[in-house]
């Protein structure tokens, strides 16, 4: 469903993921590092969280996700999936919604399988757990899931270790693990962040494929702007533990509300590729529990006044528009430069066939 | 290659014994196998030019050891010239390794019985009760490792540690007089001492061969347990590991499924380890449960200055910790098939 | 010295260093520190309790326990030292040359140590001393030729490090002899695993000792050791069960102090100390980093 900006019509899905006022600490809660944050994640919509490292977008994915390491907490704030609240859910109802309503992909996706058993036999064992499935039966499910997320020879592939398969093609097997259990929202965290830009394109389209054919909610996490501006729905842009600015992608990507958003577009592979002038936005976030009162951008901001770094700057709607609002007090009298508006269909590759398995003579 | 395409035909499969699947692997792997049996094959004729160089060093002869003070000059030629000792070393060297290959390591000086006899007399009892602290030391070890990296720095965790650390200090022989004090004098559980093959009554071997099992395996106990925490930790805060969870696994499952047979490549290691430690052990713990094993053997030897039984223990012993080291070799080719990574990865990425 | 330093900064190094020190002090003074000749039998005080003249109690020939623990201290000792001593002879310079061997040789090498790995400790010191002739001396040159592959290959694993070090080619270039350079940068580096190894070699060769001399081998009989004090402990455990404690308790003390000491100099080395570890710590374009640190299952 290519959204056709400037006007987007609003998301019909119900709500899958629901964030609210979340808050999540680090170091036994003696740093916050995730400060209020909300948003919401329809059925069928893909929403993308965008920051540079340490911004709280991984912190807000692993709460979300359950997977919070030791010493990290969520002092304040709900994270509903459907009906069901998560936060505060023991293990054992965890299991329940891992793997069946909740799916994840990660970046170095060969990381995240067992390097002494056949990936199908990763892809089987859930199935076979919660379904009952007999072994061959699993089997079929299996090499129909690897089927559907674009792998050639699935049947060859089912028998490989993780050692045997390229990343491009393990993504897609921890893709069909993901969507194996037909969840409700498909978590990516930095998924295609250490592929190569042909093989991302394909996987970005095998994600935003599944999204429409299964109404998958999808929760993009990423630090490349680019990566996201064509398949999401809504860009939600984090910066040190705060969301800065919230809207519709086309919108944002067009007209920027954040002076931190027109950065990341600047440094972001996107459109005309000769506007590229500069790979990286000068200075670095403030460590976690040393930002002062105000606007936490302001001292990497070339528009910032004194008033910026005096008191909070709330999120507030952007003026003029619907379903945006942004964190920057000069947000009305700022004119930031955008990127051409994206096309949602991802890049062809015709003279590059897809990952596929050897399959021997 | 072709290994790899048979597996892709073969389409889907009902289930495999792991022999069958070592034996795949194994096949998969020809230069790594070759290159594991040369080296033993190295390492046990290194060991054997060193256990006969022992005995070439040595001024004890047979006159000597059988005759002490009153051999005269013609009493030890004779007897060297009988027991081969007048011909040059190499060809002394050979002809020894040679025979031993064979099976016959010569005969004692003392008693001329043959020593391969003495020895396989000897050998059941040491690798029966070795087998068993084997067996203990892996049920052991693993219990307390697997039950203290679940628990991670809870009371088990640092109890698990805590009994590891001054199991580590202790001298196998201290651990068996510990057994026999409380077990054998107070509690008159099992007997202090003595043997019963186990081909004579099963049940009778097991009360005789408990305690000094038990005994010999704690330290290689304490340092599967110590390895397998470790290494359990480390994977468990692994990627995969959170693969596992994100599949909707239950703890138990990621734990003993997945992480476990990753995680085990060391333990094993520190059990192969483990195995001349068990023998060096099973002489102090025969002499003091009064086992008629090979160490005894080699001990009363030792005593006689008896070379031939010397060598030829010393050289069985090499030959059951080789054996044992390619049996963990083995092993470790069964957990992780990763381990020929490049070769697979090659012809499969192009 | 500043290693000593170091190690005296923790509270579990200054605890093992102590009780180190103490031992020395026992091994080098033991016999005269003795309250009563170890040797002179009491017929009348067989086998008693701690208590009254005999601080410790007496053995079955009514020997002072005390006296016996104190003069067999010296022996064990010097007799691990021994062994230890012959094994970093032979394993660590050769180690380190063994960098610069011909590849054929260097694999001679490592089997050579191979084999040498296979041997056990006691089976091998016993056949030693029945080939060589009974005495400690014996024995111990033939455990520290089994304790040697240690030192051959953890100074062979530093050095190969150490190689292919970028500073040691610069210094190397700079014109630095090869043995300045072995002594100002391989050495310093080298020398933190040496001592590691040098402290668990010990503790393994004081618990070999014990073994040996408990089999009886490498002493004579009247001469107190604390392997041969247990040994005949033995015979008597049903009246004093206790007995065989003071002496185990003597030998677990030292092999524990020397395993602490070793972790101790292990922590304490820079090179691969604890790894900082700061969840969601702000490197710039760090994003794997970020990955790591968020890694962990909330149920580990």
């Amino acid at each position: 469903m290519p959204a056709d900006p400037p006007t987007p019509e609003p998301s019909p899905g119900r709500p899958v993921l629901t964030v609210d006022g979340l808050h999540v600490t680090v170091a036994h809660g003696r740093t916050e590092a995730v400060r209020d944050v909300s948003f919401t994640v329809r059925a069928g919509e893909a929403v993308a969280l965008v920051g540079e490292s340490g911004s709280g977008k991984t912190l807000t994915c692993r709460a979300v996700l359950g997977l919070l390491a030791p010493g990290v907490a969520v002092p304040a704030g709900r994270i509903s999936l459907g009906d069901t609240e998560l936060t505060g859910l023991d293990e054992r109802a965890w299991r329940r919604i891992r793997g069946s309503r909740l799916g994840a992909v990660f970046q170095d996706p060969g990381s995240y399988l067992n390097p002494s058993l056949t990936v199908g036999r990763q892809l089987a064992e859930p199935l076979r757990l919660r379904l009952r499935l007999s072994r061959a039966e699993a089997r079929r499910r299996a090499v129909d899931l690897f089927a559907a997320v674009g792998l050639h020879d699935p049947e060859a592939v089912h028998d490989r270790y993780p050692h045997e398969l390229s990343g491009g093609m393990l993504q897609r097997v921890l893709i069909a693990i993901a969507v194996s259990g037909e969840p409700e929202l498909l978590v990516a965290d930095e998924a295609t962040t250490a592929l190569d830009t042909v093989v991302q394109a394909e996987v970005l389209e095998l994600l935003d494929r599944l999204r429409a054919e299964r109404g998958l909610a999808l929760l993009l996490v990423t630090h490349d702007l680019a990566v996201v501006a064509e398949v999401s729905d809504r860009l939600l842009v984090c910066y040190a533990g705060e969301i800065v600015e919230d809207g519709p992608t086309a919108e944002v990507v067009a007209a920027p509300a954040h002076p931190y958003t027109e950065a990341l577009l600047r440094v972001a592979p996107l459109g005309a590729r000769g506007r590229r002038e500069l790979a990286v936005i000068p200075g670095r976030p403030p460590e976690p529990g040393t930002a002062g009162p105000g606007c936490r951008f302001a001292p990497r901001c070339t528009y910032a006044t004194d008033a910026c770094t005096a008191a909070p700057v709330a999120l507030d709607p952007v003026p003029g528009t619907h379903r945006r609002s942004v964190r920057c007090l000069r947000a009305a009298d700022l004119a930031l430069q955008g990127a051409a508006a994206p096309d949602r269909t991802p890049p062809r590759t015709p003279d590059r066939e897809p990952d596929r398995t050897e399959v021997p003579a | 290659m072709s290994a790899t395409a048979l597996r892709t035909v073969a389409g889907p499969r009902t289930r495999r014994a792991p022999v069958g699947r070592l034996a795949r692997r194994a096949a998969r792997a020809p230069r790594s196998v070759a290159r594991v049996l040369a080296g033993t094959a190295t390492v046990f004729l290194l060991s054997s030019l060193l256990t006969f160089a022992l005995g070439a060093v040595s001024d004890a002869n047979p006159a000597a050891a059988v005759l002490g003070e009153t051999a005269t000059p013609a009493d030890i030629a004779r007897l060297d010239h009988e027991f081969g000792l007048d011909r040059p070393l190499p060809e002394q060297f050979g002809s020894w390794l040679a025979h031993a290959l064979g099976g016959d390591l010569g005969r004692s000086w003392f008693t001329t019985v043959p020593v391969s006899d003495s020895i396989a007399a000897a050998l059941p009892v040491d690798l029966s009760i070795a087998g068993l602290a084997l067996l203990f030391a892996v049920l052991l070890g693993a219990a307390a490792g697997i039950g203290a990296a679940a628990g991670n720095g809870g009371r088990l965790d640092r109890a698990v540690t805590a009994v590891c650390t001054v199991l580590g200090t202790l001298p196998a022989f201290v651990l068996a007089i510990a057994l026999i004090t409380v077990v054998a004098v107070q509690l008159r559980l099992l007997p202090s001492g003595g043997y019963v093959p186990f081909g004579r009554d099963p049940a009778q071997w097991l009360r005789f061969a408990t305690l000094p099992a038990l005994a010999l395996s704690l330290d290689a106990a304490a340092g599967i347990a110590r390895q397998l925490r470790t290494s359990l930790v480390g994977a468990l805060r692994e990627n995969y590991a959170t693969g596992a969870v994100m599949r909707g696994l239950p703890p138990r499952r990621v734990l003993f499924g997945h992480v476990l047979r990753n995680a085990a490549g060391p333990a094993v290691t520190v059990l192969g380890m483990s195995v001349p430690m068990l023998i060096g052990g099973a002489v102090v713990t025969e002499r003091i449960f009064n086992l008629p094993g090979i160490a005894q053997l080699s001990l009363r030897a030792a005593e006689q200055h008896d070379v031939p039984v010397i060598q030829g223990t010393l050289l069985v012993t090499v030959a059951v910790v080789l054996v044992a080291n390619l049996a963990v070799d083995a092993g470790l080719l069964a957990l992780n098939p990763a381990a020929r990574k490049a070769r697979s990865a090659g012809a499969v990425r192009r | 010295m500043s290693a000593v330093r170091t190690i005296a900064r923790q509270p579990l190094g200054r605890a093992a260093l102590a009780v180190l020190a103490l031992v020395a002090l026992l091994a080098a003074a033991g016999g005269r520190l003795a309250p009563l000749d170890p040797l002179a039998q009491d017929p009348a005080h067989l086998l008693q309790g701690p208590g009254g003249a005999h601080l410790l109690g007496t053995d079955y020939l009514g020997r002072d326990v005390l006296s016996r623990l104190l003069a067999g201290t010296g022996p064990s000792v010097l007799a691990a030292l021994e062994a230890v001593g012959a094994a970093m002879l032979l394993g660590v310079l050769p180690g380190l040359a063994s960098v610069r061997f011909a590849p054929a040789l260097a694999w001679a090498s490592l089997r050579a140590v191979d084999a040498l790995m296979t041997l056990p400790f006691t089976l091998f010191a016993i056949a030693a001393v029945g080939v060589l002739g009974n005495g400690l001396h014996q024995a111990m040159l033939a455990l520290g030729v089994l304790l040697a592959p240690l030192f051959f290959r953890v100074t062979r694993a530093a050095a190969l490090g150490l190689d292919r070090a970028q500073y040691v080619e610069a210094a190397e270039l700079m014109g630095g002899g090869r043995v300045y350079v072995l002594r100002a940068h391989v050495w310093r580096k080298v020398l933190p695993t040496v001592a590691v190894t040098t402290a668990h070699a010990l503790a393994t060769s004081l618990l070999t000792v014990a073994s040996l001399t408990f089999l009886g081998i490498g002493v004579q009989p009247p001469a107190p050791t604390w392997g041969g004090m247990l040994a005949s402990d033995l015979g008597f455990l049903s009246q004093q069960p206790w007995a065989p404690a003071l002496p185990a308790a003597l030998i677990m003390l030292t092999v524990g102090a020397l395993n602490l000491l070793a972790d101790t100099v292990r922590d304490a080395d820079p090179a691969d100390g604890p790894a900082l570890d700061t969840p969601a710590s702000n490197h710039p374009a760090d994003t794997p980093k970020e990955q790591a640190d968020a890694r962990r299952p909330a149920h580990a």
